[in-house]
């Protein structure tokens, strides 16, 4: 059987990849045609009849105030949030591995928040900041001020992310070599200078999935949000994902809402690729 | 002996699964959407009752999405419900494309609350409701010491005059408000347009800018009465983060004695078990035209759909529901007694359980209700509504709040109707 045959070669890709593509076609790529294709339309989202508009979805997003306030409310809550959620994936990482006492106790508990889901998750806050914090004395967060509701978001989400990213982390921590800690060491390393010169830059490879990974669930944030703040106080805690839920199905004006769907999956995918970019180009092999 | 033993209890069980089994196969199956959350438990008793009483199988789901979002799920699905209970709004817009004109049915005679559009009757009302100052009436007598009659406080002077001698007599906050945006912009603002002689003129000149809201006296006479709500709210200091429940709670027990709302309210008091007597009156206010009527009707619409999903048959099944509720006594005792919902048919004579309900009724039956405006665009309630919010948490005044109103409407596309 000759292997350089196409017929070969895609039965082969077939039997290996075949299901995974049709499912990826069926359940990725075709619906966001689809979604692309409404995109053109004025359809509201019930109407059997999906008029064709040209690029005036589009015209409307770039004119829609609301959702470039969200737009930059997101970028401003993904900034410090990811910066944030990072050091602390980090530094609790850090203290996983060196070998504290009940280290995996630690390790699972950190995790733990990852595991339960955003609207729980959300719901168990507003608790927290409506009910037991104003009952010691600290004044209500939620529904009073615009940074308040930030400032809950970013605590949240820093809460939910920071055990997930800490075992990547802690998975770059492990895979720095022995060997070459004890050769930093002989050298003349102190234990702070071979982590900071010797670990951290083979670990590259973690930051740069970290990042990737908590910048797009930044930009795309919309459980906690609704569950948490519901857009308050005056619609000045609006993400952008949920400006656009809410263009698409609470407006009904699910092409302007698909369009700026897809621009947010523009500005999101930009900067997450360019993130990786940056951060795969320094990558250094040991 | 084991054997025997458990010889019996399977044939004690197989006699135990008979009655399983319909004593009539049903030949039509339909199911109802059901968008009021809180009838679910009896729509679904209700369905198992009707299933083995007229031989036809009713199912009734439940969704809390957003009514149109998931109306337009299941319809891009193609798996529309036979009926579907949605809000006045979808009817106007799903009912042209996707539902069966009833206007042949009997029940349309009976009732002025169904809607029409065109010619062709798409929706059946599914109760009344209405919106108005709920009272807590022994909370009021118990701290005043004297009798309390709603109908002495229609001016915002007597109004006002109320809740100073209800802290002088040690109730430190008579009022909650709801920080919602569909109670602040849905329910509370909407009255501004509602109330008046040319509602659609006036919403035309909102969208056109040939509107004065600031000095329109509906406006003028509403924000007085709403100021008076706002500096006597239990939760003044940060009047956005109040919670719902919890304002419910404290005029079901009486810690606050006012909160504007309307009669769906009762199933939240309800839960915190009032002992209290309880009523609702239309917003005290400066105008005498408006200051003894309540704004209501028709409240929650069921439609059949008419697309080839629904057989013939089914669509049958669905009007014969639809007569059962308002013609048999079943279905008359299911929506006053087991859902204490106020009834859309005039035919229907139980008596309305709920107080709330009750006092919706007087007001209906002594045609004292202002119809409902049913064409607000939809993002009505979360635009005015976050206006409402800025306002209620005094970061604007009056002025501005016109004004952000007034962009809200010249830059929004006109409902067509």
């Amino acid at each position: 059987m000759d292997k350089n045959k196409m017929s070969y070669k895609v039965s082969q890709f077939l039997m290996f990849g075949g299901i995974s593509t049709v499912l990826f076609l069926g359940v990725v790529i075709l619906p966001f045609i689809y979604g692309l294709y409404l995109t053109f339309t004025s359809w509201d989202g019930v109407s059997r009849s999906k008029p064709l508009v040209g690029f005036a979805n589009y015209l409307a997003a770039f004119k829609d105030i609301d959702f470039w306030a969200a737009m930059g409310r997101t970028i401003i809550y993904s900034a410090i949030a990811v910066i944030l959620i990072n050091i602390v994936a980090f530094l609790l990482a850090y203290l996983v591995t060196s070998g504290v006492k009940g280290q995996n106790f630690f390790r699972a508990g950190f995790f733990v928040p990852n595991l339960i889901g955003g609207i729980v998750l959300g719901y168990v806050w507003q608790f927290v900041f409506s009910r037991a914090l104003p009952a010691v004395g600290i004044p209500k967060l939620l529904g009073t001020t615009e940074s308040g509701a930030m400032f809950a978001m970013i605590l949240v989400s820093v809460w939910q992310f920071a055990g997930y990213m800490m075992l990547i982390y802690v998975a770059g921590f492990m895979s720095v070599s022995k060997a070459l800690m004890e050769a930093a060491q002989i050298d003349g390393c102190t234990p702070s200078q071979s982590t900071w010169y010797v670990t951290v830059p083979l670990m590259r490879a973690s930051f740069v999935q970290c990042l990737f990974l908590s910048i797009t669930r930044c930009f795309m944030v919309y459980d906690v949000n609704l569950s948490l703040t519901k857009g308050e106080p005056a619609g000045k805690s609006v993400m952008a994902a949920m400006h656009v839920y809410n263009q698409a199905f609470t407006y009904k004006n699910y092409g302007t809402g698909q369009a700026e769907a897809l621009i947010l999956f523009l500005v999101c995918a930009i900067v997450g690729v360019t993130q990786v970019y940056i951060g795969k180009k320094g990558e250094v092999e040991a | 002996m084991k054997k025997a033993v458990s010889m019996m209890l399977a044939a004690a069980m197989a006699v135990a699964m008979i009655p399983a089994i319909p004593a009539q196969a049903a030949d039509v199956s339909i199911t109802i959407f059901n968008s009021k959350m809180e009838i679910q438990s009896q729509m679904e008793e209700m369905a198992a009752e009707y299933s083995a009483e007229k031989g036809v199988d009713v199912e009734v789901y439940y969704s809390s999405d957003t009514v149109a979002a998931h109306m337009s799920t299941r319809y891009a699905s193609n798996e529309p419900y036979t009926i579907s209970m949605v809000d006045a709004k979808d009817i106007y817009s799903l009912g042209p494309d996707h539902a069966v004109d009833l206007a042949d049915q009997d029940w349309v005679k009976e009732t002025t609350q169904a809607i029409t559009v065109g010619d062709a009757v798409y929706g059946f009302p599914v109760c009344v409701e209405a919106r108005g100052i709920i009272y807590n009436k022994t909370a009021i007598e118990d701290t005043l010491g004297e009798e309390f009659n709603p109908e002495d406080y229609k001016t915002n002077e007597a109004f006002a005059g109320l809740l100073d001698a209800l802290k002088e007599n040690g109730m430190d906050a008579p009022v909650g408000v709801m920080k919602e945006d569909w109670s602040l912009a849905g329910h509370f603002i909407a009255e501004v347009y509602e109330t008046r002689d040319d509602v659609d003129g006036f919403v035309a000149s909102l969208h056109d800018g040939s509107s004065d809201l600031i000095n329109d006296e509906r406006f003028n006479t509403m924000l007085d009465t709403f100021d008076l709500l706002k500096e006597n709210n239990y939760a003044a200091d940060a009047p956005v983060a109040a919670v719902r429940e919890d304002t419910e709670l404290y005029l079901a027990e009486g810690e606050v004695a006012f909160m504007f709302g309307g009669n769906w309210d009762w199933s939240v008091l309800a839960e915190y078990d009032p002992e209290a007597e309880m009523g609702m009156m239309p917003i005290p206010q400066d105008d005498d035209a408006y200051n003894t009527k309540m704004v209501g009707g028709g409240s929650k619409y069921f439609f059949i759909d008419n697309s080839d999903n629904t057989t013939d048959e089914q669509r049958e099944a669905a009007k014969d529901f639809l007569n059962w509720l308002v013609f048999e006594d079943g279905g008359q005792e299911f929506l006053v007694d087991t859902c204490a919902l106020v009834p859309a048919f005039s035919n229907i004579e139980l008596e309305v359980t709920d107080p709330l309900g009750k006092s919706v009724k007087a007001y209906a039956d002594a045609d004292a209700l202002i119809g409902n405006y049913n064409y607000l665009p939809d993002d009505h309630y979360a635009k005015v509504g976050a206006n409402m919010q800025e306002y209620l948490k005094g970061d604007i005044d009056r002025e501005t709040l016109a004004a952000d109103i007034e962009a809200y409407w010249q830059a929004t596309a006109p409902v067509e109707h």
